[in-house]
Protein backbone atom coordinates (compact mmCIF):
# COMPACT_ATOMS: atom_id res chain seq x y z
CA UNK A 1 0.00 0.00 0.00
CA UNK A 2 3.00 2.49 1.19
CA UNK A 3 4.71 1.59 -2.01
CA UNK A 4 1.39 2.71 -4.30
CA UNK A 5 1.37 5.74 -2.57
CA UNK A 6 4.94 6.58 -2.96
CA UNK A 7 4.55 5.98 -6.49
CA UNK A 8 1.83 7.91 -6.98
CA UNK A 9 3.51 11.02 -5.12
CA UNK A 10 6.76 10.25 -7.28
CA UNK A 11 4.11 10.33 -10.40
CA UNK A 12 2.35 13.30 -9.51
CA UNK A 13 5.74 15.55 -8.38
CA UNK A 14 6.74 14.56 -12.10
CA UNK A 15 4.05 15.89 -13.49
CA UNK A 16 3.87 19.06 -11.30
CA UNK A 17 7.59 19.90 -12.47
CA UNK A 18 6.64 19.44 -16.16
CA UNK A 19 3.64 21.54 -15.59
CA UNK A 20 5.57 23.96 -13.52
CA UNK A 21 8.70 23.88 -16.36
CA UNK A 22 6.22 24.30 -19.47
CA UNK A 23 4.89 27.66 -17.59
CA UNK A 24 7.85 28.84 -17.26
CA UNK A 25 9.08 27.72 -20.09
CA UNK A 26 8.41 31.33 -21.70
CA UNK A 27 10.23 33.02 -19.20
CA UNK A 28 13.61 30.64 -19.79
CA UNK A 29 13.19 30.50 -23.30
CA UNK A 30 15.45 33.20 -25.34
CA UNK A 31 14.25 37.09 -25.08
CA UNK A 32 12.44 38.08 -28.34
CA UNK A 33 13.57 41.72 -28.16
CA UNK A 34 11.66 44.21 -30.18
CA UNK A 35 13.48 47.74 -30.53
CA UNK A 36 11.15 50.88 -30.10
CA UNK A 37 12.42 54.01 -31.17
CA UNK A 38 10.75 56.24 -29.53
CA UNK A 39 10.41 60.45 -29.90
CA UNK A 40 11.32 62.25 -26.37
CA UNK A 41 11.36 65.81 -25.87
CA UNK A 42 11.05 67.44 -22.32
CA UNK A 43 9.38 70.93 -21.58
CA UNK A 44 11.68 71.24 -18.39
CA UNK A 45 14.74 71.30 -20.74
CA UNK A 46 13.95 73.28 -23.64
CA UNK A 47 17.79 73.86 -24.49
CA UNK A 48 17.73 70.19 -24.97
CA UNK A 49 16.46 68.92 -28.70
CA UNK A 50 14.28 66.59 -29.83
CA UNK A 51 15.60 62.79 -29.53
CA UNK A 52 14.51 59.03 -30.30
CA UNK A 53 15.31 56.98 -27.56
CA UNK A 54 15.55 53.56 -27.96
CA UNK A 55 14.31 50.66 -25.55
CA UNK A 56 13.65 46.59 -26.41
CA UNK A 57 10.92 44.87 -25.03
CA UNK A 58 10.94 41.42 -24.90
CA UNK A 59 8.09 40.64 -26.97
CA UNK A 60 7.45 36.89 -24.88
CA UNK A 61 6.74 39.02 -22.03
CA UNK A 62 4.00 41.44 -23.48
CA UNK A 63 0.93 42.39 -24.95
CA UNK A 64 0.47 42.35 -28.71
CA UNK A 65 -0.24 46.26 -29.46
CA UNK A 66 2.38 49.07 -29.34
CA UNK A 67 0.12 50.33 -26.09
CA UNK A 68 0.88 47.13 -24.10
CA UNK A 69 4.75 47.68 -25.02
CA UNK A 70 4.67 51.40 -24.18
CA UNK A 71 3.10 50.46 -21.18
CA UNK A 72 5.18 48.15 -20.23
CA UNK A 73 8.49 50.39 -21.00
CA UNK A 74 7.03 53.41 -18.60
CA UNK A 75 6.48 50.54 -16.48
CA UNK A 76 9.79 48.63 -16.26
CA UNK A 77 12.35 50.64 -18.29
CA UNK A 78 11.71 54.33 -18.09
CA UNK A 79 8.95 56.00 -15.86
CA UNK A 80 9.41 59.56 -17.49
CA UNK A 81 8.17 58.52 -20.36
CA UNK A 82 4.70 60.44 -21.43
CA UNK A 83 1.97 59.24 -23.41
CA UNK A 84 -1.74 59.49 -23.11
CA UNK A 85 -3.80 56.27 -22.75
CA UNK A 86 -7.10 55.61 -21.16
CA UNK A 87 -9.19 52.61 -22.58
CA UNK A 88 -7.02 50.79 -23.95
CA UNK A 89 -9.29 49.42 -26.44
CA UNK A 90 -9.79 52.18 -28.93
CA UNK A 91 -12.74 53.64 -27.77
CA UNK A 92 -11.50 56.82 -25.71
CA UNK A 93 -9.25 57.84 -28.73
CA UNK A 94 -6.37 59.13 -26.17
CA UNK A 95 -3.36 56.97 -27.50
CA UNK A 96 -3.64 58.46 -31.35
CA UNK A 97 0.29 58.76 -32.16
CA UNK A 98 2.20 58.18 -35.46
CA UNK A 99 3.53 54.78 -35.01
CA UNK A 100 5.86 53.81 -37.88
CA UNK A 101 4.80 56.47 -40.37
CA UNK A 102 1.09 56.14 -39.78
CA UNK A 103 -0.96 57.86 -37.10
CA UNK A 104 -3.24 55.14 -35.49
CA UNK A 105 -4.43 54.29 -31.76
CA UNK A 106 -1.12 52.54 -30.10
CA UNK A 107 -3.92 50.50 -28.69
CA UNK A 108 -5.27 48.99 -32.18
CA UNK A 109 -1.65 48.99 -33.78
CA UNK A 110 -0.35 45.36 -33.74
CA UNK A 111 3.35 45.05 -32.63
CA UNK A 112 4.79 42.74 -36.16
CA UNK A 113 7.42 40.71 -33.89
CA UNK A 114 8.23 38.36 -36.60
CA UNK A 115 9.44 41.67 -38.69
CA UNK A 116 13.22 42.29 -37.75
CA UNK A 117 12.99 46.47 -38.05
CA UNK A 118 12.16 48.41 -34.77
CA UNK A 119 9.03 50.56 -34.68
CA UNK A 120 9.41 53.71 -34.66
CA UNK A 121 6.93 56.13 -32.72
CA UNK A 122 6.22 59.91 -33.01
CA UNK A 123 3.69 62.30 -31.85
CA UNK A 124 0.27 63.29 -33.91
CA UNK A 125 2.18 65.02 -36.92
CA UNK A 126 2.54 68.92 -37.04
CA UNK A 127 1.13 69.26 -33.57
CA UNK A 128 2.50 71.16 -30.87
CA UNK A 129 3.97 68.48 -28.65
CA UNK A 130 3.66 69.26 -25.20
CA UNK A 131 5.75 66.32 -23.95
CA UNK A 132 7.24 63.15 -25.96
CA UNK A 133 4.53 61.75 -27.44
CA UNK A 134 1.59 64.24 -25.86
CA UNK A 135 0.16 66.67 -28.48
CA UNK A 136 -1.24 69.46 -27.79
CA UNK A 137 -5.35 69.29 -29.45
CA UNK A 138 -5.99 73.14 -28.27
CA UNK A 139 -7.03 74.01 -32.00
CA UNK A 140 -8.71 70.78 -33.00
CA UNK A 141 -11.23 70.92 -29.87
CA UNK A 142 -11.97 74.47 -30.23
CA UNK A 143 -13.17 73.74 -33.88
CA UNK A 144 -15.08 70.84 -33.01
CA UNK A 145 -16.41 73.23 -30.61
CA UNK A 146 -17.05 75.60 -33.48
CA UNK A 147 -19.40 73.52 -35.24
CA UNK A 148 -21.66 73.53 -32.45
CA UNK A 149 -21.90 69.72 -32.50
CA UNK A 150 -25.55 69.43 -30.29
CA UNK A 151 -28.69 68.86 -31.07
CA UNK A 152 -30.41 72.41 -32.16
CA UNK A 153 -34.32 72.85 -32.54
CA UNK A 154 -36.64 74.91 -31.16
CA UNK A 155 -39.25 72.49 -29.59
CA UNK A 156 -38.53 69.27 -27.54
CA UNK A 157 -41.57 67.33 -26.68
CA UNK A 158 -43.02 68.74 -23.80
CA UNK A 159 -43.40 65.17 -21.74
CA UNK A 160 -39.43 65.00 -21.60
CA UNK A 161 -39.14 61.72 -24.38
CA UNK A 162 -37.31 61.24 -27.17
CA UNK A 163 -37.49 62.55 -30.59
CA UNK A 164 -38.44 59.98 -32.83
CA UNK A 165 -36.95 59.03 -36.09
CA UNK A 166 -37.12 56.96 -38.86
CA UNK A 167 -34.76 53.81 -39.22
CA UNK A 168 -33.70 54.84 -42.47
CA UNK A 169 -32.76 58.20 -40.81
CA UNK A 170 -31.21 56.54 -38.47
CA UNK A 171 -29.30 54.75 -40.90
CA UNK A 172 -27.47 58.13 -42.48
CA UNK A 173 -25.85 58.75 -38.95
CA UNK A 174 -23.79 55.28 -39.01
CA UNK A 175 -20.53 55.50 -40.12
CA UNK A 176 -20.31 58.79 -38.94
CA UNK A 177 -21.53 58.74 -34.78
CA UNK A 178 -18.71 56.31 -34.60
CA UNK A 179 -15.60 59.10 -34.47
CA UNK A 180 -14.11 59.12 -31.63
CA UNK A 181 -12.22 62.08 -32.28
CA UNK A 182 -8.66 60.82 -32.01
CA UNK A 183 -7.36 63.68 -33.91
CA UNK A 184 -5.44 60.60 -36.52
CA UNK A 185 -7.38 62.13 -39.65
CA UNK A 186 -6.85 65.58 -38.90
CA UNK A 187 -3.17 65.57 -38.48
CA UNK A 188 -2.58 63.47 -41.59
CA UNK A 189 -4.35 66.02 -43.98
CA UNK A 190 -1.61 68.30 -45.53
CA UNK A 191 -4.14 70.46 -45.83
CA UNK A 192 -4.75 70.81 -42.24
CA UNK A 193 -1.11 71.10 -41.96
CA UNK A 194 -0.54 73.93 -43.76
CA UNK A 195 -3.98 75.65 -42.71
CA UNK A 196 -4.94 74.33 -39.39
CA UNK A 197 -5.48 78.22 -38.26
CA UNK A 198 -8.81 78.15 -41.01
CA UNK A 199 -9.17 74.72 -42.10
CA UNK A 200 -11.67 72.67 -40.01
CA UNK A 201 -10.06 69.24 -40.88
CA UNK A 202 -11.23 66.03 -41.36
CA UNK A 203 -12.37 64.75 -38.24
CA UNK A 204 -14.82 67.96 -37.28
CA UNK A 205 -16.19 68.53 -41.01
CA UNK A 206 -17.33 64.82 -40.65
CA UNK A 207 -19.46 65.67 -37.21
CA UNK A 208 -19.87 69.04 -38.79
CA UNK A 209 -21.74 67.06 -41.49
CA UNK A 210 -23.04 64.34 -38.70
CA UNK A 211 -25.51 67.32 -37.51
CA UNK A 212 -26.56 68.77 -40.97
CA UNK A 213 -28.00 65.24 -41.59
CA UNK A 214 -29.27 64.46 -38.47
CA UNK A 215 -33.43 64.42 -39.05
CA UNK A 216 -34.04 65.97 -35.40
CA UNK A 217 -31.49 68.74 -35.65
CA UNK A 218 -33.14 71.96 -37.18
CA UNK A 219 -30.54 74.14 -37.41
CA UNK A 220 -29.17 72.85 -41.35
CA UNK A 221 -29.33 76.02 -42.58
CA UNK A 222 -26.95 77.76 -40.06
CA UNK A 223 -24.84 75.22 -39.99
CA UNK A 224 -24.39 75.41 -43.52
CA UNK A 225 -23.92 78.85 -43.83
CA UNK A 226 -21.26 78.56 -41.30
CA UNK A 227 -18.74 76.77 -43.83
CA UNK A 228 -19.60 79.35 -46.68
CA UNK A 229 -16.31 79.91 -47.06
CA UNK A 230 -13.21 78.89 -48.90
CA UNK A 231 -11.36 77.62 -45.68
CA UNK A 232 -13.75 75.91 -43.73
CA UNK A 233 -14.59 73.48 -46.39
CA UNK A 234 -12.90 74.00 -49.61
CA UNK A 235 -9.20 73.51 -48.39
CA UNK A 236 -10.25 69.82 -48.63
CA UNK A 237 -8.13 68.61 -52.01
CA UNK A 238 -9.72 65.38 -51.63
CA UNK A 239 -6.01 63.61 -50.84
CA UNK A 240 -7.36 61.01 -48.90
CA UNK A 241 -5.16 60.75 -46.39
CA UNK A 242 -8.34 60.96 -43.53
CA UNK A 243 -9.68 57.44 -44.97
CA UNK A 244 -6.76 55.65 -45.53
CA UNK A 245 -5.63 56.54 -41.76
CA UNK A 246 -9.07 56.54 -39.74
CA UNK A 247 -7.76 53.64 -36.97
CA UNK A 248 -12.36 53.42 -36.52
CA UNK A 249 -12.17 52.64 -40.58
CA UNK A 250 -14.41 55.82 -41.02
CA UNK A 251 -14.50 57.91 -44.26
CA UNK A 252 -14.60 61.64 -43.41
CA UNK A 253 -13.45 62.59 -46.72
CA UNK A 254 -16.74 60.65 -48.58
CA UNK A 255 -18.54 63.13 -45.66
CA UNK A 256 -16.53 66.41 -47.09
CA UNK A 257 -17.64 65.29 -50.29
CA UNK A 258 -21.13 65.11 -49.22
CA UNK A 259 -21.22 68.62 -47.95
CA UNK A 260 -19.64 69.93 -50.34
CA UNK A 261 -22.45 68.41 -52.30
CA UNK A 262 -24.80 69.99 -50.11
CA UNK A 263 -23.66 73.25 -50.45
CA UNK A 264 -23.85 73.11 -53.78
CA UNK A 265 -27.15 72.34 -53.98
CA UNK A 266 -28.56 75.04 -51.50
CA UNK B 1 10.60 65.71 -40.11
CA UNK B 2 12.87 65.94 -36.57
CA UNK B 3 13.92 70.04 -37.70
CA UNK B 4 10.06 71.26 -37.63
CA UNK B 5 9.78 68.84 -34.93
CA UNK B 6 12.80 70.69 -32.90
CA UNK B 7 10.91 74.23 -33.73
CA UNK B 8 7.22 72.53 -32.55
CA UNK B 9 8.94 71.59 -29.30
CA UNK B 10 10.57 74.74 -28.55
CA UNK B 11 7.78 76.58 -29.16
CA UNK B 12 5.38 74.37 -26.99
CA UNK B 13 7.27 75.06 -23.86
CA UNK B 14 6.92 78.60 -24.57
CA UNK B 15 3.43 78.54 -24.99
CA UNK B 16 2.54 75.97 -21.83
CA UNK B 17 4.44 79.19 -19.98
CA UNK B 18 3.32 82.37 -21.66
CA UNK B 19 0.86 81.88 -24.61
CA UNK B 20 0.38 86.32 -24.46
CA UNK B 21 3.85 86.66 -25.12
CA UNK B 22 4.14 84.22 -27.87
CA UNK B 23 1.73 86.02 -29.88
CA UNK B 24 4.20 89.06 -30.93
CA UNK B 25 7.03 86.39 -31.49
CA UNK B 26 7.68 86.05 -35.23
CA UNK B 27 8.37 82.59 -35.51
CA UNK B 28 9.39 80.63 -38.63
CA UNK B 29 6.53 78.67 -39.96
CA UNK B 30 7.28 75.35 -40.67
CA UNK B 31 6.80 75.72 -44.61
CA UNK B 32 7.68 79.26 -45.87
CA UNK B 33 8.82 80.78 -49.11
CA UNK B 34 12.05 81.67 -47.98
CA UNK B 35 12.19 85.45 -49.94
CA UNK B 36 8.36 86.31 -48.31
CA UNK B 37 8.16 88.42 -45.18
CA UNK B 38 5.29 87.03 -42.91
CA UNK B 39 3.48 87.74 -40.25
CA UNK B 40 3.76 86.61 -36.63
CA UNK B 41 1.64 83.61 -36.07
CA UNK B 42 -0.41 82.24 -32.74
CA UNK B 43 1.44 79.31 -31.39
CA UNK B 44 -0.89 75.76 -32.43
CA UNK B 45 -2.72 78.38 -34.53
CA UNK B 46 -4.58 79.00 -31.37
CA UNK B 47 -6.42 82.51 -31.03
CA UNK B 48 -7.01 83.98 -28.12
CA UNK B 49 -7.97 82.23 -24.59
CA UNK B 50 -8.69 78.30 -24.98
CA UNK B 51 -12.07 78.99 -24.24
CA UNK B 52 -12.45 81.42 -26.41
CA UNK B 53 -14.81 80.88 -29.22
CA UNK B 54 -13.36 80.25 -32.61
CA UNK B 55 -14.94 82.49 -35.75
CA UNK B 56 -15.27 81.27 -38.90
CA UNK B 57 -14.22 83.20 -41.73
CA UNK B 58 -17.03 85.08 -43.08
CA UNK B 59 -19.90 83.70 -45.36
CA UNK B 60 -19.20 84.14 -49.09
CA UNK B 61 -20.90 82.11 -51.59
CA UNK B 62 -18.92 83.06 -54.32
CA UNK B 63 -15.67 81.98 -53.20
CA UNK B 64 -16.96 79.04 -51.40
CA UNK B 65 -20.10 76.77 -53.37
CA UNK B 66 -20.34 78.87 -56.23
CA UNK B 67 -16.64 78.73 -56.94
CA UNK B 68 -16.60 74.98 -56.47
CA UNK B 69 -19.33 74.48 -59.04
CA UNK B 70 -18.01 76.74 -61.64
CA UNK B 71 -14.44 74.27 -60.66
CA UNK B 72 -16.64 71.38 -61.25
CA UNK B 73 -18.11 72.40 -64.62
CA UNK B 74 -14.73 73.35 -65.89
CA UNK B 75 -13.37 69.92 -64.80
CA UNK B 76 -16.03 68.47 -66.59
CA UNK B 77 -16.60 70.80 -69.42
CA UNK B 78 -12.22 69.46 -70.44
CA UNK B 79 -13.69 65.85 -70.86
CA UNK B 80 -15.43 66.16 -74.14
CA UNK B 81 -13.34 69.01 -75.45
CA UNK B 82 -10.00 67.34 -75.12
CA UNK B 83 -11.43 64.04 -76.05
CA UNK B 84 -12.77 65.99 -79.26
CA UNK B 85 -8.88 67.53 -80.09
CA UNK B 86 -6.97 64.49 -79.68
CA UNK B 87 -9.58 62.65 -82.29
CA UNK B 88 -9.66 65.04 -84.56
CA UNK B 89 -6.31 66.66 -84.19
CA UNK B 90 -5.33 69.46 -85.91
CA UNK B 91 -8.51 69.58 -88.02
CA UNK B 92 -10.33 70.93 -85.22
CA UNK B 93 -12.84 73.28 -85.32
CA UNK B 94 -11.90 77.21 -84.22
CA UNK B 95 -15.03 76.88 -81.93
CA UNK B 96 -13.67 73.96 -79.94
CA UNK B 97 -10.69 75.05 -80.35
CA UNK B 98 -10.95 78.43 -78.82
CA UNK B 99 -13.67 76.76 -76.20
CA UNK B 100 -10.88 74.04 -75.26
CA UNK B 101 -8.08 76.84 -74.85
CA UNK B 102 -10.48 79.56 -72.87
CA UNK B 103 -11.71 76.11 -70.73
CA UNK B 104 -8.20 75.22 -69.81
CA UNK B 105 -7.33 78.77 -69.08
CA UNK B 106 -9.72 79.14 -66.18
CA UNK B 107 -9.61 75.94 -65.14
CA UNK B 108 -5.46 76.81 -64.73
CA UNK B 109 -6.59 80.05 -62.97
CA UNK B 110 -8.68 78.11 -60.64
CA UNK B 111 -6.05 75.17 -59.94
CA UNK B 112 -3.17 78.02 -58.78
CA UNK B 113 -6.08 80.22 -56.98
CA UNK B 114 -6.42 77.53 -54.88
CA UNK B 115 -2.61 76.54 -54.69
CA UNK B 116 -2.23 80.49 -53.78
CA UNK B 117 -4.75 80.39 -50.91
CA UNK B 118 -2.94 76.96 -49.57
CA UNK B 119 0.82 78.24 -49.99
CA UNK B 120 0.61 82.34 -49.72
CA UNK B 121 -2.29 82.25 -47.24
CA UNK B 122 -3.45 85.76 -46.05
CA UNK B 123 -3.14 85.32 -42.68
CA UNK B 124 0.75 84.55 -43.31
CA UNK B 125 1.62 86.73 -45.99
CA UNK B 126 -0.79 89.93 -45.45
CA UNK B 127 -0.89 91.81 -48.49
CA UNK B 128 1.78 89.05 -50.53
CA UNK B 129 -1.56 87.07 -50.62
CA UNK B 130 -3.33 89.82 -52.91
CA UNK B 131 0.04 90.39 -54.71
CA UNK B 132 0.39 86.64 -55.77
CA UNK B 133 -3.16 86.85 -56.96
CA UNK B 134 -2.57 90.07 -58.93
CA UNK B 135 0.13 88.44 -60.49
CA UNK B 136 -1.78 85.44 -61.55
CA UNK B 137 -4.97 87.27 -63.23
CA UNK B 138 -2.01 88.90 -64.94
CA UNK B 139 -0.76 86.45 -66.60
CA UNK B 140 -4.05 85.18 -66.96
CA UNK B 141 -5.31 87.90 -68.87
CA UNK B 142 -1.61 87.47 -70.94
CA UNK B 143 -2.69 84.27 -72.14
CA UNK B 144 -6.05 85.61 -72.63
CA UNK B 145 -4.56 87.31 -75.33
CA UNK B 146 -2.11 85.06 -76.76
CA UNK B 147 -4.75 82.55 -76.96
CA UNK B 148 -6.67 84.94 -78.78
CA UNK B 149 -3.67 85.91 -81.53
CA UNK B 150 -2.76 82.01 -81.43
CA UNK B 151 -6.36 80.84 -82.24
CA UNK B 152 -7.78 84.09 -84.73
CA UNK B 153 -4.62 85.67 -85.34
CA UNK B 154 -3.24 85.31 -89.31
CA UNK B 155 -0.32 83.65 -88.90
CA UNK B 156 -1.43 80.92 -86.53
CA UNK B 157 -3.88 78.32 -87.27
CA UNK B 158 -5.07 77.08 -83.58
CA UNK B 159 -3.95 76.22 -80.23
CA UNK B 160 -4.68 72.67 -80.99
CA UNK B 161 -2.55 72.86 -84.07
CA UNK B 162 0.34 74.28 -82.31
CA UNK B 163 0.33 71.52 -79.93
CA UNK B 164 0.20 68.75 -82.62
CA UNK B 165 3.30 70.35 -84.17
CA UNK B 166 5.15 69.60 -80.97
CA UNK B 167 5.22 65.90 -82.50
CA UNK B 168 5.01 66.48 -86.07
CA UNK B 169 7.10 69.41 -87.01
CA UNK B 170 10.30 67.73 -87.66
CA UNK B 171 8.58 65.86 -90.48
CA UNK B 172 6.95 69.06 -92.19
CA UNK B 173 10.68 70.46 -92.67
CA UNK B 174 11.60 67.05 -94.07
CA UNK B 175 8.41 67.81 -96.14
CA UNK B 176 9.24 71.01 -97.05
CA UNK B 177 13.31 70.23 -97.88
CA UNK B 178 11.86 67.48 -100.12
CA UNK B 179 9.56 69.81 -101.85
CA UNK B 180 12.20 72.32 -102.29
Amino acid sequence: MSSVITKRITQITQLNSILVSKRFQSVAAPANLKTFKIYRWNPDTPEVKPKMQEYKVDMNNCGGMVLDALIKIKDEQDGTLTFRRSCREGICGSCAMNIDGRNTLACLCKIDSEKASSIKIYPLPHTHVVKDLVPDLTQFYKQYKSIQPYLQRKEFPKDGTEILQTVEDRKKLDGLYECILCACCSTSCPSYWWNAEEYLGPAVLMQSYRWMIDSRDEAKEKRKEMLQNSMSVYRCHTILNCTKTCPKGLNPGKAIAEIKKFLASA
Amino acid sequence: MLGFRSVAGSRSTLQTLTRKNQMTFNSLRYFTIPFLPTLPQNPGGVKGDINDNLKHPKSDKLSSSIHWKIEKVLAIGLIPLVSMSLIQGAGVSTLVDLSLSYTLLMHCYVGFQSCIIDYIPKRVYGHWHNRAMYLLTLGSLLSALGIYEMNLGDKNNGSVSLTSRLWTSKNEQVVEEVAK
